[in-house]
């Protein structure tokens, strides 16, 4: 933010001349911008139009009261950070000054020192206040931001389902729309199984960030858990007219984690692999040891990612719905999913790809040690 | 002749019913999946109305189409086209840009919610369509 960078104003409210002029000096030279008044109604007046970020206020002076000025100073911007200065006579009204909203007090006399030091520490303040009102008000729109964006998401196809019915019911009995009728309850059901994936990737990301899925942390090995899941593929492959291969080493491939939470991240990669294929083409899942990491590879022969959408190719909710993958479903949330999984295993996911020729995405985990089942519940 | 009925919506679905709907009622329909296709489609097939959703690609780009249609100068001769909003998010321009001077920039002739409610939906439109009609004669 430009704000930021702009130095901060201090202005200085003292009727005596002497203490406005080595106030000013002495604050000037710690590259905040100065500017001094000699009584209460100009100060307010300045502070008004300067917006400072703090105010140095004299309690003892004629006019208005350093006291009236620290309450009325508030009302311009309950932000403003007030230092008051009091003679020795006046401790018991820098108390009370303290309740009306000053921040600290600075009894006369003073040296350069203290007031450059509760001048600094002030400001901080103000600073680290400002800050937690912006995380505030981002945390807020995000939140807000979120809950519209998920609305929708859920509303669309139930939209388009309402839609479907109510246009059938309406046209009822008109031959055209009879003949389509069973497109539409098929169009329909579609819909349906879309909400319900939707909802169920939800519920499985929800448990991934809420850290369900990896209390379990057992030894898995990736050779007996992958082809299983290969396996499961086969006929939705057979059905797009792509083939599943696997290269897996011959030494176990063993990784802490979940088995339910391994197999989301592989069965994300996997159809993914072959919803972006083409007929003909191919998904191969490799697997082998390397550096004290597993180290799997799913490489396709699809549409690969276009370099625009790299660096959302892991958001929420981002689907490509270029040309080549039109048709295909998905809520959004696969790639997401499986990133979350794979960093909650303290590993990485990373992905090449050649648009036009295929994507291979990389999963490193931490290899499985003997020592790890020594300690069970190590995981957080 | 009968009047034209541009929809501008992503959700092939909700285009494909809309479509049949409408033409049960009469109407030529056209069909765009973003808001610069539909643009396009605008001077290309001249619409008696527009049927816009606030959220396609980008979450506002809906608005993007009004905006457009009456501030760009490529488009000043479909200033008049009136424009129908539609989303499932019950939200005006003043609720999604609260204070800001775009609200008034962006601001269609109607709001609708989805799911549509039918006969009010075609009562609406035919009403608009009619308006369309007399403001270009």
């Amino acid at each position: 933010m430009g704000e930021a960078d702009a130095p901060e104003t201090v202005v200085v409210i003292d009727d005596d001349y002497a203490m406005r002029l080595s106030c000013c000096k002495i604050l000037s030279k710690m590259g905040v911008r100065v500017e001094a008044f000699e009584d209460g109604t100009r100060g307010l007046a300045g502070i008004g139009r300067l917006k400072p970020g703090l105010i140095v206020v004299d309690l003892k002076m004629p006019g208005i009261s350093g006291i009236e000025v620290t309450s009325r100073v508030h009302e311009i911007d309950p932000q403003i950070t007030i230092v008051v200065i009091t003679g020795y006579a006046t401790i018991d009204t820098a108390v009370e000054a303290m309740k009306c909203g000053a921040y600290d007090f600075l009894p006369k006399p003073f040296s350069p020192d203290e007031l450059r030091l509760i001048v600094n520490r002030g400001l901080e303040r103000r600073r680290l206040s400002l800050e937690s009102q912006r995380c505030e008000i981002e945390r807020a729109m995000l939140k807000r931001r979120f809950v519209t964006f998920v609305s929708h998401q859920l509303r669309t196809p139930l939209v388009a389902i309402h839609q479907y019915l109510d246009v059938l019911k309406h046209l009822g009995d008109t031959g055209e729309v009879a003949a389509k009728r069973e497109e539409w309850l098929d169009r329909c059901l579609k819909r349906t199984e879309e909400l319900q994936s939707l909802i169920a990737d939800w519920l499985t990301l929800a448990r991934v960030e809420g850290g369900a899925l990896m209390k379990e942390r057992i030894k898995v090995d990736l050779r007996q858990l992958l082809p299983g899941i290969l396996k499961t593929y086969e006929e939705m492959a057979a059905g797009e007219g792509v083939s599943l291969h696997a290269a897996l080493s011959e030494e176990p491939l063993c990784v802490g984690g979940d088995w339910n939470c391994l197999t989301v991240l592989f069965d994300n990669l996997i159809t993914n692999g072959i919803k972006y294929n083409r007929p003909g083409g191919t998904v191969t899942v490799s697997g082998c040891l390397s550096g004290g990491e597993v180290v799997v590879t799913v490489a396709d022969t699809g549409i690969g990612v276009p370099d625009k959408y790299r660096p959302f190719l892991f958001d929420e909710f981002f689907r490509i719905k270029d040309d080549g993958a039109k048709k295909t479903t998905g809520t959004g949330l696969g790639l997401h999913i499986a990133k979350r999984i794979v960093s909650e295993m303290s590993g990485s996911l990373d992905f090449e790809s050649q648009p036009g020729a295929g994507s291979t995405f990389r999963v490193r985990l931490p290899a499985w040690h003997e020592a790890d089942s020594a300690k069970p519940g190590s995981s957080e | 002749m009968s009047a034209k009925v541009l929809l501008i919506d992503d959700d092939q679905d909700f285009r494909i019913s809309l479509r049949s709907l409408l033409e049960g009622h009469g109407y030529e329909v056209f069909e765009a999946v973003s808001g610069h296709e539909g643009l396009r489609m605008i001077v290309e097939h001249k619409p008696d109305a527009i049927l816009v959703d606030i959220m396609m690609e980008t979450s506002t780009e809906g608005y993007g189409v009004t905006h457009a249609l009456k501030y760009l100068d490529e488009y000043a001769e479909y200033r008049q086209v009136p424009v129908l909003m539609v989303s499932s998010i019950e939200e005006s321009p003043d609720e999604r840009f609260p204070m800001s001077p775009e609200a008034e920039m962006i601001r269609p002739d109607r709001y609708l919610t989805k799911p549509l409610d039918i006969p009010r939906f075609l009562e609406v439109l035919e009403r608009t369509v009619g308006v369309g009609k007399g403001a270009s004669n």
